[in-house]
């Protein structure tokens, strides 16, 4: 729980043919994750074709699935065998003669649609038509000299296309803008006809395909779009008739095909981190849990029967970067998680922070903001809204139970001090012990930092930073003499020359260090050394007192309801009472979401960020599809 | 907030390279290469020094030009930042015409996407889903539901029509430089009159290199040309730039243009100079605009217009030299002088 489970790399060798079906082996098994690295030797990617041909089968289903809207569980057989490379790609073939068969119905009724919306554009262009009293017969007649062309294109290009054709003598006239349309007449002399079109072309030009009746009678042009209308919507039918038939004839192969793209899934997934292989072996490298090692063997052994090689190893200091990180937390740790995780995922090997954060985070949250009132509706929402908030809303009912705790410490119940005892003490009468206590507990929490870094930096092979360096073992000792000499200036402890001088030791440590670390000139190098030293002990000094703020907030939250009181007071008893919710949901929303913050802020900046690299990798085992969506 | 843009304008500036950079690069033994572009701030391009993938160096150099956008965006809010950011779209568009390509030839779309250039947080593209594409048709109506809708919506169309690759290309680039128009607007009243003369430089100069290309190269006719144009309100408006699309040969044209383009470029025996004169012409204004106390917005703007001419400039000399072609031969291809500031 406070640091990530031992993995082991392991280094599997196997049949090419039968990679496929060790890789889904692997997804089954759950906790594989794997890597790049491979023996010596093994120049080729065999998966690499395997994973090309998986991702155009996933895509093509993805979309054929879109269309269908197939959306039901998918099964997956315990003994089902993962297809190999020929099968994916003969199901790809599959795929992809019915996605083009979609692809054109689809396409077909896009037409459709659009024709239709041209119809509507059209009908209402051709009455404007009829009111212009034009004889169509006359503008449209097929002249020798003169070119007529009725059609619409897009709005935003006509001015450009209407200088363009100024430039071959011919003229453009808007008569009607539907949409983002526009309809216009282009007339110009007949022999830049050609010129003209392929301009029209480029602009997005659509001719309008006048009917001769519509030349002669302009009336009829009812009855024509009439018939356009009938004929496109028994075309629509037509197009959803195939689209129909084609979801009833290819069903079930697509969820066969459905279930083969899964059983894939985990070769192709990992050959994205890299299969190696030469000739006819494969190579999956990965990491598993030490303690899965023989449960791993005896899976592998019942499913290939010998036919493989398998090795493992513990990782190599000089790859810690680049080991995963599995912790296992408690249901009740889970929650916070995310939090800590939105900083980064802790390293292999290093302290993970989730418990320590979430004990540090609710002591801060209720510190600041005790009150047993606001506590208890916070516990209440968290509680009423539980189904939306999921997992956080145990975060929030610990904070409420937390903030109730320190509500009865110290005897408040919504901003009221006189109704219950404190159990321990009122902050507003006790101001300076308050803010005595929260940087006590802050030189508590720095201490805790720097230790667990040192830890970290040895545990990585950073053993002279872990001793020597300002977060390690040397600034500990500095920061514990300054706080001692601090507390005896202070009259709170007679320690002042032992202190001073475990001072001046550890900072002298550290200031050496920082000068053997600088590589530079003379100058630079005491420039450095100086500049880091003095940064070292205002850092120490400005995150210690960084924690006053848990005592500045325990205060205010009095201080806020007191001058809520002192508004209601002056006010009728409807009045009163008014101002008291009001001001008690501001307390909770405006105050409470601040506290968060500040809580949330002290763990990042003033424990996290002493300790935590935050540059792990999470753990991702390769797992078949149906269980993903399961997590 | 500008303190702090301007200032880094400053720092970056320092790396600008100088001809004697370039000289320094194109004598330096092959050992001495990533150094000597690490100190010159190429990180990006000192990385990978030794790979001979020549796309590979492309995509370096526009993986620096990001880096440098990234930071220099950072205090940028509202229109400044739109512009900048959209600025780097051109590297999408492009990956968007790759892809078109891609689609066209049938290429595989692992090998399709290994083409296209990683836009790390500027990318606005979900290249996997686009590679996977069955057909350009679904390809662009895929774009069509994207962020660049506004500028495929019309492509789509007119391709539908020419299936015509070349239109594709051209009105996916009108589109894009319209778009940086659209955004330089309402900042060239507030970020005064240096940021204007930047954007007059960019949009006249690719209008003029465009019309007399299409004009010229692909023989198109005047009036296809002019609206393949961009369309802007600069030194080359557009009733001049009809006037000039309607010319019949490059004399003429160069002879038709304003005096002091005309000036400059009357002795320009063919388009690639007419190019090279122009971008130098713009360089030097971009280094009067980056040196002066202009608006924080413009020196960053300037700035990155000069930093992609040394990018450019860099990438020819490295090409060079994995061809292994002679110094003069590199040092010819780059036609590079010293800036003067006008």
């Amino acid at each position: 729980m406070l640091r990530a489970e031992p993995l082991l790399k392991i280094q599997l060798l196997i049949l090419a043919s039968e990679a496929p079906d060790a890789a889904l082996e692997l997804a089954r098994f759950g906790v594989f994750n794997p890597t790049s690295g491979s023996p010596d030797g093994l120049g080729e990617s065999p998966a690499e074709a395997y994973r090309e041909a998986w991702l155009d089968a996933e895509s093509r289903l993805s979309k054929l699935l879109e269309q269908c809207g197939n959306s039901s569980t998918l099964v997956v057989p315990a003994d089902a065998a993962a297809p190999s490379l020929a099968d994916l790609q003969e199901l790809n073939v599959w795929l992809k003669e019915v996605w083009s068969a979609c692809l054109a119905c689809h396409e077909g009724e896009e037409r459709i649609a659009d024709e239709s919306k041209h119809l509507d554009s059209l009908e209402e262009t051709l009455s404007k038509l009829e009111r212009l009293n034009v004889d169509l017969a006359h503008l449209l007649r097929q002249d020798s000299l003169l070119s007529v062309n009725i059609g619409s294109l897009p709005a935003n290009g006509l001015k450009r296309v209407s200088e363009a054709l100024s430039m071959t003598g011919t003229l453009v006239t808007q008569f009607d803008h539907v949409g983002d349309q526009v309809f216009a007449v282009i007339a110009g002399p007949r022999g830049r006809q050609e010129e003209v079109r392929g301009l029209l072309a480029q602009a997005g030009w659509r001719e309008l395909p006048v009917p001769e009746e519509l030349r002669t009678h302009p009336q009829a042009a009812r009855s024509w779009l009439e018939a356009e209308r009938i004929r496109i919507s028994q075309l629509s039918g037509a197009e959803c008739d195939v689209m129909g038939a084609l979801r009833e004839n290819f069903a079930p192969r697509l969820n066969e095909a459905r279930l083969r793209v899964a059983l894939a899934r985990p070769l192709a997934e990992a050959a994205l981190a890299g299969v190696r292989g030469k000739g006819g072996l494969a190579a999956l490298a990965g990491w598993i849990p030490r303690r899965q090692l023989n449960a791993l063997r005896a899976t592998l052994e019942t499913r290939f029967h010998g036919r493989y090689w398998m090795e493992a190893r513990q990782p190599d200091p000089h790859e810690a970067a680049d080991v995963p990180s599995l912790v296992r937390y408690p249901g009740w740790l889970k929650p916070f998680v995310p939090l800590v995780k939105s900083y980064g995922v802790p390293r292999y090997g290093e302290f993970d922070p989730a418990l320590p954060f979430a004990f540090t985070y609710l002591l801060l949250f209720g510190a600041m903001f005790g009150d047993v009132g606001h506590g208890g509706i916070i516990l209440l929402l968290s509680i009423l809204f539980a189904r939306k908030l999921g997992r956080f809303s145990w975060v929030g009912a610990s904070a409420g139970v937390v903030s109730m705790l320190f509500g009865m410490l110290y005897g408040s119940i919504f901003g009221y001090e006189d109704i219950i005892q404190p159990v321990w003490l009122s902050p507003l009468h006790n101001p300076v012990y308050v803010l005595s206590v929260a940087v006590a507990f802050g030189v508590a929490f720095i201490v805790f930092t720097l230790l667990v870094n040192a830890r970290n930096k040895w545990v990585a092979g950073h053993r002279a930073e872990a001793v020597f360096d300002s977060t390690g073992l040397a600034g500990l000792i500095f920061y514990l003499g300054a706080v001692g000499g601090l507390a005896s200036v202070a009259g709170a402890a007679d320690v002042a020359q032992p202190a001073w001088m475990l001072a001046i030791f550890g900072i002298v440590i550290v200031a050496g260090f920082k000068w053997y670390e600088a590589k530079a000139g003379l100058g630079e190098r005491i420039l450095v050394t100086a500049i880091e030293t003095l940064e070292t002990g205002i850092n120490l000094f400005s995150n210690t007192l960084s924690f006053m703020r848990v005592a500045a907030f325990s205060l205010n939250h009095v201080a806020l309801a007191l001058a809520i009181f002192t508004l209601a007071a002056g006010l009728s008893v409807a009045g009163h009472w008014f101002t008291i919710a009001l001001g008690n949901v501001v307390i909770i929303v405006l105050e409470g979401g601040i506290v968060a913050i500040q809580a949330l802020r002290l763990m990042y900046y003033e424990g996290f960020s002493r300790f935590f690299s935050g540059d792990g990798i999470e753990f991702v085992p390769l797992r078949l599809e149906t269980e993903r969506s399961k997590v | 907030m500008s303190a702090y843009l301007n200032t880094r304008v400053s720092l970056y500036a320092e790396r600008l390279w100088q001809a004697e950079n370039f000289d320094a690069l194109l004598r330096a033994p092959d050992a001495e290469i990533a150094s000597l572009l690490d100190e010159r701030g190429l990180p990006q391009l000192a990385a990978g020094f030794h790979s001979q993938d020549l796309l590979s160096l492309e995509q370096r150099i526009i993986a620096q030009t990001l880096d440098e956008t990234r930071v220099l965006i950072r205090p940028l809010t509202g229109e400044a930042r739109n512009f900048l950011i959209y600025w780097t779209a051109r590297f999408e568009v492009s990956n968007v015409k790759t892809l078109l390509r891609g689609k066209m030839t049938g290429e595989r779309p692992a090998a399709l996407l290994s083409h296209l250039t990683p836009m790390g947080s500027f990318g606005r593209l979900d290249n996997q889903d686009l590679a996977h594409a069955e057909d350009v048709g679904e390809l662009l109506r895929r774009l069509e539901a994207g962020p660049y809708a506004s500028i495929v919506r019309h492509v789509r169309r007119a391709f539908e029509l020419s299936h015509d690759p070349f239109s594709l290309d051209a009105s996916l680039d009108r589109g894009y430089y319209e778009g940086v128009v659209k955004r330089a607007q309402p900042l060239e009243k507030c970020a005064g009159p240096g940021f204007r003369t930047l954007m007059a430089h960019l949009i006249d100069r690719i209008n003029l290199l465009w019309l007399l290309r299409y004009r010229f190269n692909y023989n198109l006719p005047p009036a296809q040309v002019y609206f393949l144009l961009v369309g802007s309100n600069y030194s080359l408006t557009g009733v001049r730039l009809r006037e000039l699309a309607a010319m019949g040969s490059l004399e003429a044209v160069l002879a038709a243009l304003p005096q002091d383009w005309h000036d400059r470029l009357a002795s320009a025996p063919d388009i690639p100079s007419v190019f090279s004169i122009m971008e130098r012409t713009a360089a030097e204004h971009a280094l009067k605009v980056m040196r002066s106390n202009a608006p924080a917005i413009s020196r960053a703007f300037a700035y990155m217009l000069l930093r992609e001419r040394d990018l450019r400039a860099v990438r020819a000399l490295l090409r060079g030299r994995h061809l292994g072609l002679p110094g003069a031969d590199i040092r010819f291809a780059l036609q590079r002088m010293p800036l003067e500031v006008m």
